[in-house]
């Protein structure tokens, strides 16, 4: 379990086994209950959204959520910040509508093999910006960016250059509403399998890789991390996720154009919902992409394509960077937590003492009383003559 | 004892820009002991460390273990192949827990095994005694960065330990720690001696080093200048002339 | 094959061209060296330093160059603030991710700005000697072209002063090898940051007013700055100044070589092309660069 208050207790004082039993059945609820809600939300929105505009708005938030839980991997885990993930789903998107056009392969079959492509093209990439620190990843993920625009406009025999690409639709019998509520749920689809795998990850011995990587990457690879390898991995692992919402989008509108593809400016939503949500939760880049997505289309709408929702976007970037680095989702949760335990001061407290009560159980056979030497002996793996504590 | 092949070098050499750290030192350890690296600072003992634990590329020279060549070989491979290290101003993963700090540690084998739960049952099991042996397992759901200083260096140790290092480097283990966690840290490393770890302790408490140790490499300008056990190495008046300055 | 005297003429440009780069890349290592970070917005601000000498020159009638004496002071002054203000505040853990994002964001913010003031038409100077130019062995050389390398050249010599000559450099220095070590021989190494920061911008001033004399500018233009200048300090070697400028030279130079065969916008892959190749084969860069082993 995350926990992101400060501690207001001397850690000591998680030694007491407080009432924590009647609670603990909470801590798991809790986050079922919440993702059911949610999915009930997600599935139920095409059948009460009142118009075809409203749902293909619902499409671009999900297609958001999709970037930034891609994102996320790369993001969340290791904390190397990318701002070329756009470029990533550019790529998906143009190689599934290339495919589609060019080699006639039908629509998921195109979409499936141009996300293979991208994550293999990622090994190079990854191969690069990864084998430094940061700055070095910051910098590779920009140009990507830069690089491929180029590319796109100028190859016009290949891309259709700016005048853009348009890519048959998969299912051309369909009237625009049922368009929109299919890929709505292809969408949603492509949503719980992205938050399924990071969810996979985050409780996977990688995934504890990773965040040591994130806190300390010397230190991780001193503990016999193969830092290296294991960044590259979840790189590639984002960059096909990317690459297939960039993919469905591609199906979905059916109109290209380098400049919007290969944005800077997509990749740097992908962060801002990621960090606004908090990148140290599965559902922190949905939350971000939820709040950014519904105030862009409602930026569009009231202030028509002037520049200022550019100042907008900078704006809450600076702001959440500066003042919300760990996202809205620990706030609340911290608020919540303090709010619903008025008389304990903190989270760690029933999570130690849970944990405790899980140890005693487990350890219920060998007599509670000795499982610490129980357990000592098995991690030392040899004879342990001499042991006395302090 | 002292044929068993451990962790040896031969003529490290290190530059910082002009500046020489490590000027071809030729080291070996005993294994299956506690050996000391003490010297005067600056003299390059976190050097060597840095370069045998492959932190650092030396810029010539050559490190084995147990007959290996491991010099170019990344930190990571270094572990897996026995040598653990704690690093100089300890440090831990100040966002996790105790307990995750320790699970970090673990190395899995194979895709699989490192898509399973990082908090499987063994794993646990281990982390959880190591915690208990170092007295710590009271915070094993407290953030690192919470911790006090001394907790922070057993929980640093813990992780070592939980990778299972043969070889455990410790880089100024007593630096900054209050005299009764220091008698534990000197009993603790005898008592994993006797288990049958390899110590390296790079150290500037006397009383530390000439307590636990067995065998003492002293390095003075990026090499090692004297060694013996410490009832020589006392009355080495090379020793003395390095650590005051001829 | 192309004339003796084209290729002339494109190596001369190479090199003003790489003149250009040269003092702008020094101004992104000395953040990078100072706080290790990658500044995002310093091509924003150089769009910005043109735009305002283009407004002083069409709206005041006022020679372009001379919006420096405005400019200068008043990046320096941001310089410092940005440090002292926002990026000071920053987690020393994350500094260098979380610098990187709130760069953009000011980048993203000065773009979204010059847009709306300006609108996102395209601008150009017209200048009385705009159209000048001078033949030298069969080549012809802008007048402002050379103006601009003039600015930039003097720019760079100053910044070399200032660095090598001065209690101030020395200060300066000693904070980008060892901030600690810098702080215990009795350096303020917080206000030196700062305003290393402001010297740092300063050169985005200088040389947006020399970017101005010569190119038509609008807002967006600042993203075809900031790649090739974060591949010419990589390629240089992060956090060294002299490596920055002999990449910047170089790549320059190739730059403009490369437009004979390939055309301007195709020419500017090598930038990338670069930045890949000198990641993956040395990313300690190529000219020296002690810190760009960790980054």
């Amino acid at each position: 379990m995350p926990s992101a208050s400060e501690p207001t207790t001397a850690p000591t004082a998680a030694t007491a086994p407080a009432v924590t039993l009647a609670r603990r059945p909470v801590g798991r609820i809790v986050p079922a209950v919440a993702v059911l809600v949610l999915a009930a939300a997600v599935l139920s929105f095409p059948s009460l959204a009142p118009n075809p505009y409203i749902l293909s708005a619902g499409v671009v938030v999900l297609n958001y959520a999709v970037l930034s839980t891609s994102w996320n991997f790369v993001g969340g885990f290791t904390g190397y910040i990318s701002l070329g993930h756009g470029a990533l789903a550019g790529l998906g998107a143009y190689g599934t509508a290339l495919l589609v056009t060019r080699a006639g392969l039908p629509s998921f079959v195109a979409l499936a093999v141009a996300a293979l492509l991208v994550a293999a093209l990622a090994v190079p990439i990854g191969f690069a910006a990864l084998r430094v620190r940061g700055a070095s990843f910051v910098i590779v993920s920009i140009a990507l960016v830069l690089i491929l625009l180029l590319v796109f406009q100028s190859w016009a025999s290949l891309t259709g250059g700016s005048r853009g690409l348009v890519v048959p639709r998969p299912f051309p019998g369909l009237l625009r509403p049922e368009h929109h509520r299919v890929f709505y749920f292809l969408f949603a689809g492509l949503l719980g399998l992205a938050l399924l795998a990071w969810w996979l990850i985050d409780r996977s011995r990688f995934g504890l890789g990773l965040k040591a990587i994130r806190e300390d990457e010397d230190k991780a690879e001193a503990l016999g991390t193969p830092t290296f390898a294991y960044k590259l991995v979840v790189f590639v692992v984002s960059a096909g996720f990317t690459a297939l919402a960039g993919g469905l989008y591609a199906l979905w509108f059916g109109d290209l154009d380098p400049v919007f593809q290969f944005s800077i400016l997509t990749g740097s939503y992908m962060v801002l919902m990621a960090l606004l949500g908090g990148v140290r939760h599965l559902f922190g880049p949905v939350v971000g992409a939820l709040v950014v997505g519904f105030a862009l289309e409602y930026f569009k709408v009231e202030f028509g394509n002037t520049p200022l929702h550019l100042v907008a976007t900078g704006l809450l970037l600076a702001l959440v960077v500066l003042f919300m680095p760990d996202g809205v989702l620990p706030a609340i949760g911290g608020l919540l937590n303090r709010l619903s335990r008025p008389t304990q001061s903190s989270i760690r407290e029933v999570t130690a003492a849970q944990l405790r009560d899980e140890r005693a159980a487990a350890s219920a056979a060998e007599g509670t009383r000795d499982r610490g030497d129980a357990a000592a002996a098995t991690a030392g793996g040899r004879p342990q003559s001499t042991r006395e504590r302090a | 004892m002292t044929e068993v092949r451990s962790l040896a070098t031969a003529n490290l050499t290190k530059a910082f820009g002009g500046v020489v750290a490590l000027d071809g030192a030729t080291v070996t350890f005993r294994h299956g002991q506690v050996n000391a690296l003490i010297g005067p600072n600056g003299s390059g003992k976190t050097t060597f460390f840095n370069c045998v634990t492959g932190m650092i590329r030396p810029d010539s020279g050559q490190t084995t273990y147990r007959g290996q060549d491991i010099t170019r070989r990344a930190p990571h491979a270094i572990v897996r192949a026995g040598i653990g290290r704690t690093f100089q101003l300890c440090r831990v993963f100040p966002r996790m827990s105790a307990l995750d700090n320790v699970l970090a540690a673990v190395r899995p084998a194979g895709l699989v095994g490192q898509l399973r739960g990082a908090r499987a049952r063994v794993e646990v099991d281990r982390a959880w005694g190591w915690l208990t042996r170092l007295g710590i397992e009271h915070l094993a759901d407290v953030e690192a960065r919470t911790m006090s200083w001394g907790q922070q260096k057993l929980l640093e140790l813990a992780g070592v330990l939980m990778s299972d290092p043969e070889t455990v480097l410790l880089d100024e283990p007593a630096g900054g720690v209050n005299p009764a966690l220091l008698d534990r840290i000197g009993t603790l490393v005898r008592e994993l001696n006797a288990e049958g770890r390899t110590f390296v302790i790079v150290e500037h408490n006397m009383d530390l080093v000439m307590s636990v140790s067995d065998h003492i490499v002293v390095f003075d300008r990026g090499r090692p200048i004297a060694e013996g056990p410490p009832s020589l190495i006392r009355t080495d008046e090379r020793v003395l002339g390095a650590y005051l300055g001829v | 094959m192309p004339s003796g005297a084209l290729l002339f003429q494109s190596v001369i440009l190479g090199l003003l061209l790489g003149g250009l780069y040269a003092l702008l890349a020094a101004g992104l290592t000395l953040y990078f060296g100072i706080m290790r970070v990658v500044m995002i917005a310093h091509s924003a601000f150089l769009i910005l330093a043109a735009y305002l000498a283009w407004w002083s020159h069409s709206r005041l009638g006022v020679d372009p160059l001379l919006s420096m004496v405005v400019t200068v002071p008043l990046f320096f002054g941001c310089g410092v603030l940005l440090q002292r203000l926002l990026l000071a505040r920053l987690r020393p853990v994350t500094l260098t991710m979380m610098s990187v994002l709130l760069t953009f964001a000011i980048a993203v913010v000065i773009e979204g700005l010059l847009g709306y003031v300006f609108t996102g038409t395209q601008r150009r100077i017209q200048l009385g000697y705009g159209s000048a130019s001078f033949g030298l062995f069969g080549a012809r050389i802008a007048v402002v072209k050379l103006i601009a390398f003039g600015l930039a050249a003097v720019a760079l010599a100053a910044l070399y002063l200032l660095m090598k000559k001065t209690t101030f450099g020395w200060a300066l220095r000693a904070t980008i090898q060892h901030r600690d070590a810098a702080r215990l021989v009795g350096i303020e190494t917080d206000r030196v940051a700062g305003y290393g920061f402001g010297i740092g911008l300063a050169t985005a001033a200088v040389g947006g007013t020399a970017l101005a004399l010569d190119t038509t500018i609008y807002p967006s233009l600042h993203w075809h700055w900031i790649g090739p200048l974060m591949a010419i300090i990589v390629v240089g070697g992060l956090g060294s100044v002299p490596g920055a400028a002999m990449a910047a030279m170089v790549l320059g130079l190739m730059q403009s070589l490369l437009q004979i065969p390939l055309g301007t916008t195709w020419a500017q892959t090598i930038f990338y092309l670069a930045l890949f190749a000198t990641l993956a084969f040395r990313p300690q860069g190529f000219f020296g660069g002690r810190l760009a082993q960790r980054f």
